[in-house]
C-alpha cells in the first residue's frame, strides 16, 4: 500500500500538517521513532505567551492562541493571561523596548502598575519594578499532545505506526522509506523530525544547518494555590505556572547537557539550581515546594532562528517543518499553513524557504 | 499456650514518653522514634487525604519512597516514615 | 579537573554498599559512604531509632550492629541521613548531590559505587490503599527501626518467605497475628529445598516461624490470596480466598501487611546511560554489569539487589567483590581476595533466588485488581482509567504516564510502573520485557526549591544574550 505522503516526526508540527492534509483530502501516514509526542512537543514548557514570541512570528502565534482555545480541555488549555517581571533597570528597558515591539506587531501587552500586579499576583515578591501584562498569554498541557493528536489521527483515519524510525529514505517511484518493522511507501514526504532533522534530511542528502537547544523543565508537588497567571521575566530565564492540579511548573530556557544525535538529553544542576532560585526569588512561597521531576527536551533552531517550513531545497515532493521558535503554540498554526502548501493550496500567510541563506535575520 | 517466639514487647526500653500534636490533637510519643510509629501506637493511620477521590490514605512502603505518609512539619512537606519525634512537634495533615 | 574529594563514593550503606566502602577503604582509598537512613544496615539490616534503649538482640540486629562498628573502625568517611537527589559526571568523575536536614550540598568522587537495594512489589487488590495496609517488607523496616507493629489485630499476606519473617516478628514485637496468607503452596516451597539446604541455619529458623504460628493456632492459609480490604479510615475486615477459589475466609482484622517479592532499585542507574533488561528471576528489570559490577558507563559500578534481587547474604559478597574490582581499577590489587568473594556471592545467590522465586507474584494475583481498584497511588488512578488509556492507544509506560499522570505524582512512578507495565503487556499481547520503565527523571528523591537553589544572589544570575526579537 501505499500513502499520498509519509510524515516523519510525530511531534507538534508533523501531526497538526497530517490532520490538514487528510482534511483535504489526501492519505498520509505518520511514523515516529518513539511515541507521539514524546519529543520537544511532549516535555515543553506548555507556554503559550505571546510575550516571549519574536515580532515577526506574531501573526502566526496569534492564530495559534485561537486554535489552543478551540483545542480546549484536551490539551488542558488555561487562557491566564500573562505577567512578565523585571526586577532591575537594565530589565526595566530590556522590557520596554521588547513588549512595546510586541504590541506594535498585534499582541494585546500592556504594561501594569505595580499595585495592579500585586493585587493580581499577591504571593509575587515586592521586587518586582515594572511588569507588563497579556490577557491573551495561558498555557496548555504538553504531557496531553501524543493522547490528543492519537486521538485526532485515530479520528481522521489517518495511519500512524509508533516506535517505528526511518532510517533510509530511498527515491522510487515516490519514496521507500526503511524502518525496522519493513519499508512504507509513499509519494511525498514530509521532515517533521524536530531536533532529530539534520541526520534525517542528511539520508536524502541535504545539509540543513539545524542546531539544537536544550531547555530544562522542572515540576513540583501539589501545592496551594499561589499564582493564577502565566509567570515570565524580562530576559526569559524563568516561566512558571500553575496548574489546576496544584503543580508548579518552572522552565526558562536554562541549558542541560547533551545532544539529540546522542539519543537522551541531561539535566545540569548547575542549570536547575539558579532556574530553582529564580522561581523562588519572584514568588517566595514556592520555596517549600518539592520538585518532583526536572527533565530537558531538544528545541531545534537554524541560525537565523526562524523556520524551516516549505519544500526541501532541490526537491518538489519532499517537504520540511520545523526549528519554530516558540513551536508549540505556533505549531496548530503553521501545520495548517504547510498542510495547505502540500495540498497545492496557497497559505494564508507566507512560509518561511528552507533554502533560504541562514545569514541574514530575515526569511 | 506453647511459644516458639518469645514475646519481647516487655523487655523493649525506649525514651521517656513526650507529646506532640498531629492535626490538633496531642498524642504521646517517645523522643526520637519515627513519627509514624508514634502515630500508629497512638491509632493514628489515617495520615492525608487522596487528590481526586478525597479517600483516606496512610504510611505504605515505611521505607521513604511512596509518599503516602506525607505530613506538614514546619510548613514543609515531609514523610512521616523520615521524621523523628521531638516534644511539642507540631505535625499538620496535608 | 580539581581533585575529586574521594577515590570513591558508595551510594546505598545497605550489606552491599557498606561491604563495598570497607573492602575499598581496607585498600587504601578515600571513600565516601551515603544513605539516606541515620546509619548503615540497609533494608535488612536497618538501624533502631534513638527511642530504643535496649531491646532483645536478633540474627538481624546483630549483623546490623556488627557492620555499623566496621564502618565505624574503618577510614570511610560516613554521610548518614544523607539523601542523594541527582548524579552527575563532571570531568572523568562524578558529582553527587545531597539534600541533609534540609540543606543541600555535593560532592565528587572518581568512582562511583551504587548500592540502591530494593523497593516492595505489592499486586494491586480492592482495598490496597485503605490505610493500615503496610507492604510486608515496609513491615520489616518499621519492626526493625522502632519495634512497632502496624496493629493490634494483623493479617500477614504475600508470596515468599517475608510473611513468616513479618508474622513471627509482629509476635515477638507484642502484636497479634489473624492469619497468614500466601499463595505459595507447600510444594512450592519443597521445589526450594536443594537451593535453600545451603544454608541450614535459615532454614531452622523459617520452620521455627512456620511451627510457632501452627502451635499457636494463627491460621495459615497456604494457597490463599487476599482478595479484598475492607475498612474507611482504617482497615476492619479482609477477605482471603484459596487460589482456585474455592473457599473463602474472613477476617477482623485492623491491618494487614501485604507485598509480592522486590524489585532492583535501578533509576540512578539509568539515569547515568546504564541499559536495563527484563529478567523475571532477578525480578524484573535489571541494569547490565558483569558480576563484578563493572557497567558500560566508564567509572560505575553496581552491586547488591539493586542489580538483581538476590538476598542480603549475596549483597554482602557482591560488595566485597565490587568494592575490590573499583578498588582494583584504582590500582590497589588484591589478590586471590575477588576470586573467593565471587565464590561466596555465587553461592549466596543460589539461595537468594530461589527465595526471589518463591517471592514473585502469581499470574493469579494480576487478576485480583477489580476495574475500580487503584493502580496508581499518587494520582487515583483506577485500573478502568488505565486500560481506557492503554485502549485508545497508549502501548508505552511512557504514553501512559504522559496522558494520565500514572508516574507523575510524588512517588515518581515506584508502586505503579510495574502494574502498568503489565497491563499493557496483556492489553497488547507482549511480554513484560517488552514493555520497559518509563524514562526517569531527576531528582531521585523530591527536593524542597529552596533547598535545591540553595544560595542566591540575584545579581550573581547569568544573563544570556536575549533572545532574537
Ligand atoms: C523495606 C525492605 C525490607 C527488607 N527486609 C528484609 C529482611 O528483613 N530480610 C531480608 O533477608 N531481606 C530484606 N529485604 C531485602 C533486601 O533487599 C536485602 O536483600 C538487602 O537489604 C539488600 O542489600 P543491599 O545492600 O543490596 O540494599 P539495601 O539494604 O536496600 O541498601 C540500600 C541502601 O541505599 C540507600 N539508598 C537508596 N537510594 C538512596 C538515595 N537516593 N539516597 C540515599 N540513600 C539511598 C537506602 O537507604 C539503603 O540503606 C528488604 C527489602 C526492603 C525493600
Ligand atoms: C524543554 C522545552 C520547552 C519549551 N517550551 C516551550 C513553550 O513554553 N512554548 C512554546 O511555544 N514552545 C516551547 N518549546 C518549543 C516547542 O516545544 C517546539 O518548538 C515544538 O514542540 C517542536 O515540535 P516538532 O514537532 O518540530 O518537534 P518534536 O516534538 O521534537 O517532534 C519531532 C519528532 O520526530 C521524531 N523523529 C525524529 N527523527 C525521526 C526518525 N528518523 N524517524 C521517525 N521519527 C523521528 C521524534 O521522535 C519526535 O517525536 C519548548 C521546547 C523545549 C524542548
Ligand atoms: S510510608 Fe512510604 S514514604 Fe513514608
Amino acid at each position: 500500500m501505499s500513502y499520498d505522503i509519509a510524515i516523519i516526526g510525530g511531534g507538534i508540527m508533523g501531526c497538526a500538517t497530517a490532520l490538514r492534509l487528510a482534511a483535504g483530502g489526501m492519505r498520509p501516514i505518520v511514523l515516529d521513532q518513539g511515541d507521539l509526542g514524546q519529543g520537544a512537543s511532549g516535555v515543553n514548557a506548555g507556554t503559550l505567551s505571546l510575550q516571549i514570541k519574536r515580532v515577526k512570528l506574531m501573526p502566526y502565534a496569534l492564530k495559534g492562541h485561537h486554535l489552543w482555545e478551540e483545542m480546549g480541555t484536551a490539551v488542558g488549555f488555561a487562557k491566564t493571561g500573562g505577567y512578565t517581571l523585571a526586577f532591575t533597570d537594565r530589565e526595566v528597558d530590556l522590557l520596554h523596548e521588547r513588549q512595546t515591539m510586541k504590541r506594535e506587531a498585534g499582541a494585546p501587552i500592556t504594561f501594569v502598575s505595580n499595585n495592579a500586579l500585586r493585587a493580581a499576583e499577591p504571593g509575587l515578591t515586592h521586587a518586582v519594578k515594572a511588569a507588563s501584562y497579556c490577557p491573551e498569554d495561558g498555557y496548555a498541557n504538553s504531557a496531553l499532545t501524543g493522547q490528543y493528536y492519537r486521538g485526532k489521527l485515530q479520528d481522521a483515519g489517518i495511519a500512524y505506526r509508533e516506535r517505528t524510525p526511518v532510517t533510509g529514505i530511498d527515491r522510487v517511484d515516490g519514496y521507500e522509506l526503511q524502518t525496522p518493522a519493513g519499508p512504507v511507501r509513499a509519494a511525498r514526504v514530509l521532515l517533521a523530525a524536530g531536533a532529530w532533522l539534520k541526520p534525517l534530511a542528511a539520508l536524502m542528502d541535504v545539509d540543513l544547518p539545524v542546531n539544537a537547544r536544550i531547555n530544562t523543565v522542572s515540576v513540583t508537588e501539589r501545592m496551594p494555590a499561589m499564582m493564577s497567571h502565566v509567570i515570565g521575566h524580562a530576559t526569559g530565564l524563568l516561566t512558571m505556572k500553575q496548574k489546576a492540579n496544584g503543580t508548579v511548573l518552572i522552565g526558562g530556557g536554562w541549558q542541560g547537557k547533551g545532544t539529540p544525535q546522542q539519543g537522551r538529553g541531561e539535566v545540569d544542576v548547575a542549570a536547575v539550581k539558579p532556574n530553582l532560585a529564580l522561581a523562588q526569588y519572584a514568588l517566595p512561597a514556592l520555596g517549600t515546594a518539592r520538585v518532583l521531576r526536572s527533565w530537558t527536551g531538544f528545541e531545534a533552531n537554524v541560525p537565523d532562528f526562524y523556520p524551516l517550513a516549505g519544500t526541501l531545497p532541490g526537491f518538489d515532493d519532499a517537504f520540511v517543518l520545523g526549528c519554530v521558535r516558540g513551536g508549540y503554540t505556533i505549531g496548530p498554526s503553521i501545520g495548517q499553513l504547510m498542510g495547505d502548501l502540500i495540498l497545492g493550496r496557497s497559505p494564508e500567510m507566507p512560509l518561511f524557504d528552507p533554502g533560504r541563506s541562514f545569514e541574514e535575520d530575515r526569511p | 499456650m506453647i511459644r516458639l517466639v518469645p514475646n519481647h514487647a516487655d523487655r523493649i526500653r525506649r525514651t521517656a514518653e513526650v507529646t506532640f500534636h498531629f492535626d490538633g490533637t496531642t498524642l504521646p510519643g517517645c523522643e526520637g522514634e519515627t513519627l509514624i510509629a508514634a502515630l500508629m501506637r497512638a491509632g493514628v493511620l489515617h495520615l492525608r487525604n487522596a487528590p481526586h477521590d478525597g479517600a483516606p490514605r496512610g504510611g505504605f512502603c515505611a521505607m521513604g519512597l511512596c509518599q503516602e505518609c506525607m505530613v506538614r512539619v514546619d510548613g514543609q512537606v515531609v514523610e512521616a516514615c523520615r521524621v523523628t519525634v521531638t516534644p511539642g512537634l507540631q505535625v499538620a495533615r496535608l | 579537573m580539581t581533585a575529586a574529594d574521594v577515590d570513591i563514593a558508595v551510594l546505598g550503606a545497605g550489606p552491599a554498599g557498606s561491604t563495598a566502602a570497607l573492602a575499598a577503604a581496607q585498600a587504601g582509598l578515600r571513600v565516601a559512604l551515603l544513605d539516606e537512613q541515620d546509619a548503615p544496615g540497609g533494608q535488612v539490616w536497618r538501624a533502631k531509632s534513638a527511642a530504643i534503649l535496649s531491646a532483645p538482640h536478633t540474627p538481624e540486629s546483630k549483623a546490623g550492629a556488627a557492620l555499623r562498628q566496621a564502618v565505624a573502625d574503618s577510614s570511610i568517611m560516613l554521610h548518614p541521613a544523607t539523601r542523594v537527589w541527582q548524579i552527575a559526571r563532571t570531568g572523568d568523575g562524578w558529582q553527587i548531590d545531597t539534600l541533609r536536614d534540609g540543606a543541600t550540598d555535593s560532592l565528587t568522587a572518581t568512582r562511583l559505587i551504587i548500592a540502591s537495594g530494593a523497593r516492595e512489589v505489592v499486586q494491586p487488590l480492592p482495598g490496597w490503599t485503605t490505610p493500615g495496609v503496610i507492604g510486608l517488607a515496609g513491615a520489616t523496616a518499621l519492626f526493625k527501626q522502632n519495634l512497632t507493629v502496624p496493629g493490634a489485630r494483623t493479617v500477614v499476606a504475600g508470596t515468599g518467605p517475608l510473611v513468616f519473617y513479618v508474622a513471627s516478628e509482629i509476635r515477638r514485637l507484642g502484636g497479634t497475628v489473624a492469619a497468614v496468607v500466601t499463595p505459595n503452596t507447600r510444594r512450592d516451597w519443597a521445589g526450594s529445598l536443594p537451593a535453600m539446604l545451603g544454608k541450614p541455619a535459615l532454614v531452622a529458623r523459617g520452620a521455627l516461624w512456620v511451627a510457632d504460628l501452627m502451635l499457636s493456632g494463627v491460621p495459615v492459609l497456604w494457597g490463599h490470596q487476599v482478595t479484598a480490604v475492607e475498612g474507611d479510615t482504617r482497615v476492619s475486615r479482609i477477605t482471603a480466598q484459596s487460589v482456585t477459589g474455592a473457599s473463602t475466609h474472613n477476617f477482623a482484622a485492623d491491618s494487614l501487611c501485604l507485598g509480592n517479592g522486590l524489585m532492583p532499585q535501578v533509576e540512578a542507574a539509568q539515569m547515568l546511560g546504564v541499559p536495563l533488561h527484563h529478567d523475571a528471576a532477578l525480578g524484573g528489570w535489571v541494569p547490565a554489569c558483569s558480576d563484578d559490577g563493572v557497567t558500560p558507563v566508564a567509572g560505575l559500578y553496581l552491586c547488591g539487589d539493586g542489580t538483581g534481587i538476590r538476598g542480603a547474604d549475596a549483597a554482602v559478597h557482591h560488595g566485597r567483590l565490587c568494592g575490590l574490582r573499583a578498588a582494583a581499577d584504582a590500582g590497589c590489587t588484591s589478590g586471590h581476595a575477588m576470586d573467593i568473594a565471587r565464590r561466596n556471592w555465587r553461592r549466596a545467590a543460589r539461595f537468594g533466588l530461589a527465595m526471589t522465586a518463591l517471592s514473585r507474584p502469581t499470574p493469579a494475583l494480576a487478576q485480583l485488581a477489580s476495574d475500580d481498584t487503584i493502580i496508581c497511588r499518587c494520582e487515583s488512578l483506577t485500573r478502568r482509567d488505565i486500560l481506557a488509556e492503554i485502549g485508545s492507544g497508549a502501548t508505552s509506560t511512557n504514553a501512559v504516564k504522559s496522558g494520565l499522570r500514572a508516574g507523575m505524582g510524588p512517588c515518581g512512578g515506584k508502586y505503579c510502573q510495574t502494574s502498568v507495565a503489565r497491563l499493557i503487556a496483556a492489553e497488547t499481547g507482549v511480554t513484560e520485557g517488552a514493555v520497559p520503565p518509563p524514562t526517569p527523571r531527576p531528582p531521585l528523591r523530591p527536593v524542597p526549591v529552596a533547598a535545591a537553589a540553595g544560595q542566591f544572589d540575584y545579581d550573581d544570575l547569568p544573563i544570556p544574550k536575549p533572545a532574537p526579537l
